[in-house]
């Protein structure tokens, strides 16, 4: 029994060692403890944008197929700068945009980078997804049915994907170098936990407008910090 | 504050950019299609600059309306009103050269019962003959900058106009664009090709789609090599394909057509009627794509009943049409695409171990490189080299360049 205490002992202290750095334990330091915020707020769009419409093929003989619609009022809200602590990578993150009912499934996808992206073709029919981004170019050939093709994006950026046959299919990937970031729900709500005290630029991104940005701050005792936005022309 | 300081100084705020450049809300030219009135009226354009050599005295390129596929400035409109779910009304408007606007589709579709693929269309109509005549009618997607020989190359046939003897028909041989008769219209004017894919025709189309097969037919005024918006004989051009889908990727078609060809004028100029002077096409089609790769195959057969005055006879005259080509992606924005086409035409015994085609054969190599600037926008670079076995120029290669854009 006694030759059992050392490792019990080792062990403990391992563990409270891993608890301590991880923060389920805070350190003793002699100062308040830091507790890091919550940035919420709403992005309103002045002018939603329509739905993208099929280009007229006058040479159909049929009715063009229904298509799912395109959700363009996801906005995507983030820090400009962020703490080092936002910039490490710890994992190999993967993502998934579909193409079910001829549209990309979601419209706006935001990655960090080294995020892997698998685009499953969950469609009843051929597809062939590329992009001619600076960011990440990548053209995926047509595959059928119940495949799919998959690439990694390690460089910050947006990155705008096309079918090559639908010329109504388009989605957004924005890249990001760090995890500081969200994507509005259907009420335009976001909200970016986590976030350290500190000073910040808020960005809030759609497609149909003008980014605009909000200065910040996180206070030492967390909390939730508001930001809201409209963008579009009055 | 301490902390927050250093949390400060601790941030990246000499990176200028966490996503890379700033979002760019607006492409430099428009992506997608106008759309209004809660997505039911969509309105597309087309504008494609093709810049190459000329083509004045071989016509080996010459279309019907008298422009050259390899040196053409080409505006389109194109529309499409779906005022409820099951009308649409669709149209376009071209000019080419900044020659007079014309009308180049304009119909009414209807579809009877909203959950079955029954389509009725009314107007001037798509081609239900072939695959290429639907397609290449918008400039994206033909592959290559040059026509396929079978919908494109004049031959010296027209429809106002009939020679009087075989003699006056070889005469002709080779031009490759102008010809003159004396029956009929005694004008000089354009051949033509085995299928317009310059021009639609009128009338009334019907399109059934299954699963894996799909069923098109149409009543028209004129003929596939002679599209019309009004009557010129009195006859009307009945033609079907069907089109069959046994894979992803896969589609095979067969398609037939006939109708009356030659105008009244010609005909009331004969001496005695003669019946059916029709022009019948069968024809055959292949599509095949994967991965990056994109193979097509068209094979076109034209018979036209021709009259001539002396002997008082009817002659069958024949044109083959086949062509191949295939379209690889190299990068997302580089393309090669190549055609391989020949146009070949049935003999004439004319004599004693003298047995010419009745217009020389023509074959066609073109090779394309495109370049994607964005997505909808293309530059593209050809080479293209004719064969013929006749006419004042037997050979010819021609370099042209196009940039095309579209939404």
């Amino acid at each position: 029994m006694r030759s059992g205490l050392p490792s019990a002992r080792l062990v403990f202290i391992a563990v409270a060692l891993w608890a301590a750095s991880t923060g389920v334990i805070p350190l003793a330091t002699g100062r308040d403890p830091v507790v890091n915020g919550t940035i919420r707020g709403r992005v309103e769009l002045r002018q939603p944008p329509a739905d993208l419409a099929p280009r007229p093929h006058v040479g159909d003989v049929s009715m063009p197929r229904a298509h799912d619609p395109t959700d363009r009022r996801r906005s995507v809200v983030y820090l400009e700068t962020a703490p080092r602590a936002a910039f490490d990578r710890r994992d190999e993150p993967r993502a998934k945009l579909d193409q079910r009912n001829e549209a990309f499934v979601p419209h706006v996808l935001a990655i960090v980078a080294g995020t892997t992206v698998d685009f499953p073709n969950n469609d009843k029919t051929y597809h062939n997804v590329f992009s001619l981004s600076r960011a990440r170019p990548f053209d995926l050939g047509r595959y059928a049915v119940g495949h799919s093709k998959s690439v990694k994006f390690d460089s910050p950026g947006i990155v705008r994907v096309f079918c090559d046959i639908h010329s109504h299919m388009s989605a957004f990937i924005l890249v990001f170098a760090h995890r500081h970031f969200a994507v509005t729900d259907d009420e335009g709500r976001y909200r970016i936990d986590n976030v350290p005290p500190g000073s910040y630029t808020v960005m809030a991104w759609n497609e149909s407008a003008h980014t605009e940005s909000r200065r910040i701050v996180v206070p030492d005792s967390g909390g939730d910090v508001e930001a809201n936005f409209a963008l579009g022309r009055q | 504050m301490c902390r927050v300081s250093l949390l400060v100084i601790t941030s990246i705020t000499s990176a200028a950019w966490v996503l890379g450049p700033p979002a760019a809300v607006a492409q430099p030219l428009p992506a997608g299609p106008v759309s209004a009135f809660d997505g039911r009226l969509s309105v597309g354009a087309e504008v494609v600059a093709t810049i190459g050599d000329k083509d004045n005295v071989a016509f080996f390129n010459y279309t019907d309306y008298e422009h050259n596929t390899l040196r053409m400035f080409r505006v389109a409109l194109s529309a499409a009103w779906r005022p409820v779910a099951r009308v649409a009304v669709v149209g376009e408007v071209r000019s080419e050269d900044l020659n007079l606007v014309r009308p180049y589709a304009a119909y009414i579709r209807v579809r009877p019962w909203i959950k079955h693929a029954f389509d009725v269309q009314v107007g001037q109509i798509p081609p239900s003959f072939g695959a290429y005549g639907r397609r290449g009618y918008q400039g994206s997607d033909n592959p290559l900058i040059g026509y396929p020989l079978a919908y494109q190359y004049l031959t010296s046939l027209r429809a106002d106009a009939a020679p009087a003897t075989v003699a006056n028909l070889l005469v002709m041989r080779g031009r490759g664009w102008r010809a003159s008769y004396p029956i009929g219209s005694q004008e000089p004017e354009p051949g033509v090709p085995l299928i317009s894919a310059f021009r639609w025709d009128t009338g009334v189309q019907a399109h059934w789609e299954g699963r894996t097969i799909d069923v098109t037919g149409s009543v028209t005024t004129g003929t596939l090599a002679d599209p019309r918006m009004s009557d010129n004989n009195g006859g009307k051009q009945v033609s079907t394909r069907l089109a069959y889908r046994p894979t992803a990727g896969l589609i095979l078609g067969a398609s037939a057509a006939r109708g009356e060809f030659f105008d009244r004028n010609v005909t009331q100029a004969l001496s005695e009627s003669r019946g059916s002077h029709a022009q019948t096409a069968l024809g055959a089609d292949v599509e095949y794509s994967r991965g990056y790769w994109l193979l097509r195959s068209e094979l076109v057969w034209s018979r036209w009943n021709v009259p001539f005055a002396s002997p008082a006879t009817t002659i069958d005259v024949d044109a083959l049409g086949a062509w191949v080509e295939a379209r690889y992606r190299v990068t997302p924005r580089i393309v090669v695409s190549g055609r391989a086409d020949r146009l070949g035409f049935s003999r004439l015994d004319v004599g004693p171990n003298l047995t010419p085609t009745w217009d020389a054969n023509v074959t066609r190599l073109e090779a394309d490189v495109g370049y994607y600037i964005q997505r909808n926008l293309v530059a593209r670079f050809a080479v293209q080299h004719n064969d013929r076995d006749g006419g004042r120029v037997r050979t010819r290669t021609y370099f042209s360049g196009q940039l095309g854009y579209w939404f």
